[in-house]
């Protein structure tokens, strides 16, 4: 833009300063010329009238002293006409070098037939005519003098209207070549700042687009990565190889949406041939249930290494998911390789299932609140003595309330794990899913973990057995109706 | 402190679960002071985990306040989930609502 105006107005400015500057020249060269026209014209006027008065004087007192006038006269008229013929042709007023002309030789002619025969006989007897020759003579000379500077201020006038008009005209012509250059100058920067506006606004429209879909991807692939990050660390996490334990694991999202729930199972080993195991549900689903049921799964096995008693274990996680305003419920505990031992505690989660072999299978104690809805909640550690060939199944409660009859669920469960056990299967969670599901869609999450007594070891069995039987018939409870607990509630 | 003559019943029915949670907060929200509460969850067949922490919520709150509080529980599923969650062990759990006006009126008095 600057550019344009640049190349538009500078010329003009230049053309026009130009301009007026040329007629300011001519017009002050010819204002000399006139001045000195006019003065020369003069001069030419007075040295025709010095001469004419010198004779006259001289024809009437006849003294030569009279003479000097028309004498100095004589000597500068011829120069002074010369200088005059200079300036006029400089001039170039039309008629003004004919009246010159006109006037030198009407001189001439007085010089010949006025002043040379009273200069020759001041008293001859024709000096009355040459006297009223001479004053004729003068008189035209007069007017030539006058009309030449008539012609003289005419052209002078001429010539300051000329540059009065030309000044005008550069003025105008300047004006509105500005006016125009300033105009298109708006319009250009109008025009230009609409575009600059309109790339600006479609700039910032591509910029806030680029930058939303630039967050919705990143949103979307770190929400993306999250879940697969936690499904990878869910599903990948192996379950222990311990020599006599044997276990298998299943997870069931709810949908494949949201792949990643609330619901966790881990086992970990301890050492000494003691397995940990836990298993649980956050309540909600997707993302956010995912991370609260990661910080659930780890705080509960940080809080086993520190504690060896699932009640104590459980009374921690309570704690944290307390302070954290989180809800989960979750079973917990070990099983003890070398005493054959089953040791858990459950909060608000539905109960153990245990089968031992040769019997039906039955569902442990359970009870204690969930984790996180009150402060110091207690929970009571359940032991259960096992035999080689013995299996806890833990499940959450997806397994068991997908009818909301949850007693329905209950008997649904034990016979998916009896079928299941009778079938010989190798992974057993697997078994009860499919018994339990086949191919349904399922409403919520379910994961189910399965701890086992490699069977087989006879010594072992005999012994074991023997101690087992009575142990577990206290700590199970069998299928069916539940008796009213009215007296327990007081509690608190 | 207690109005020894009054007794706030709280009735629901149905399946309680997460898109009942406000509904069943309102519903447990006692307000004033009455000699007890007794919740009438007598015709209720399901609760889910929300459903239940709701429940315990409010009963830390009736404890806190001193008001006892008896829940009427009929069907044995429901029971049955309770007992999961331990309810029975921090409510006093009823089947009959002959017994839970006894336990009320004597928890009052």
């Amino acid at each position: 833009m600057p550019l344009v105006f640049l190349v538009l107005v500078v010329p003009i400015l230049l053309g026009g300063g130009h301009l007026v500057s040329r007629v300011l020249r001519e017009s002050f060269a010819n204002s000399d010329a006139r001045r000195a026209a006019r003065t020369l014209n003069f001069t030419l006027l007075k040295d025709q009238l010095d001469e004419e008065t010198g004779v006259r004087g001289f024809t009437s007192i006849a003294d030569p002293e009279f003479l000097d006038p028309y004498a100095a006269a004589r000597r500068d008229f011829p120069g002074k006409v010369s200088q005059l013929r200079g300036r006029l042709s400089l001039l170039a007023i039309p008629g003004a070098e004919a009246l010159l002309d006109d006037a030198a030789g009407v001189n001439g002619q007085w010089l010949a037939q006025v002043a040379a025969p009273l200069l020759a006989d001041p008293h001859t007897p024709e000096a009355r005519v040459v006297q009223f020759r001479g004053k004729a003579l003068i008189d035209r000379f007069r007017r030539d003098s006058e009309r030449l500077d008539s012609a003289l201020v005419a052209r002078e006038q001429g010539d300051n209207r000329r540059l009065q008009s030309a000044i005008d005209n550069v003025s105008t012509l300047v004006f509105v070549a500005v006016s125009f250059v300033v105009l298109l100058a708006a319009v250009a920067a109008g025009a230009q700042s609409r575009l600059t506006a309109r790339l600006e606004a479609a700039r910032r429209r591509a910029e806030a687009e680029a930058r939303a879909n630039l967050e919705l991807r990143t949103a979307f692939e770190t929400e993306k990565r999250i879940a697969d990050t936690l499904q990878d660390a869910f599903a990948q996490r192996p379950l222990p190889v311990v020599p006599t334990l044997v276990f298998s694991a299943a997870y069931i999202p709810a949908t494949d949406e949201t792949r990643v729930g609330g619901d966790w199972y881990d086992a970990v080993e301890l050492g000494k041939g003691r397995v940990l195991f836990s298993l649980g549900d956050v309540e909600g689903h997707g993302i956010e249930a995912a991370v609260n049921m990661s910080r659930a799964r780890q705080a509960l096995i940080s809080a086993a290494l520190i504690d060896a008693d699932p009640a104590a274990v459980l009374r921690r996680v309570n704690g944290y998911l307390q302070s954290a305003g989180r809800m989960a419920t979750a079973v917990a505990g070990y099983a003890d390789a070398v005493s054959y031992e089953f040791v858990y505690a459950t909060a608000g989660h539905p109960p153990p299932l245990l089968l031992l072999p040769g019997r039906r299978p039955a569902l442990l104690d359970c009870g204690g609140l969930p984790l996180g809805v009150l402060e110091d909640c207690v929970y009571r550690t359940r032991r259960v003595q096992a035999v080689p060939g013995a299996v806890l199944v833990l499940y959450t409660d997806g397994a068991v309330e997908h009818s909301r009859d949850v007693l329905e669920g209950e008997a649904l469960l034990v016979q998916a794990a009896r079928r299941a056990l009778e079938n010989n299967v190798t992974d057993l969670a697997a078994s009860i899913r499919t018994e339990i599901f086949g191919g349904r869609q399922v409403g919520d999450d379910v994961a189910i973990l399965t701890i086992g007594f490699a069977p087989g070891e006879t010594t072992r069995m005999t012994f074991a057995s023997n101690n087992a039987q009575g142990t577990v018939i206290s700590g199970a409870r069998g299928v069916g109706p539940v008796p009213s607990s009215g007296s327990l509630g007081a509690a608190a | 402190m207690s109005d020894a003559t009054t007794l706030t019943v709280v009735k629901m029915d149905g399946e309680l679960d997460i898109g009942r949670r406000a509904e069943i907060r309102h519903a447990l929200a006692v307000e004033g002071n009455p000699s007890g509460v007794l919740v009438d969850f007598g015709d209720v067949t399901y609760a889910d985990s929300s459903a239940i922490s709701e429940l315990l919520r409010f009963r830390n709150d009736l404890n806190r306040r001193g008001l006892p509080v008896a829940l009427l529980i009929k069907s044995p599923q429901f029971k049955r989930l309770l007992e999961y969650a331990g309810v029975n062990e921090a409510f006093a759990v009823f089947d009959e609502r002959g017994a839970a006006l006894t336990y009320l009126g004597n928890a009052a008095s």
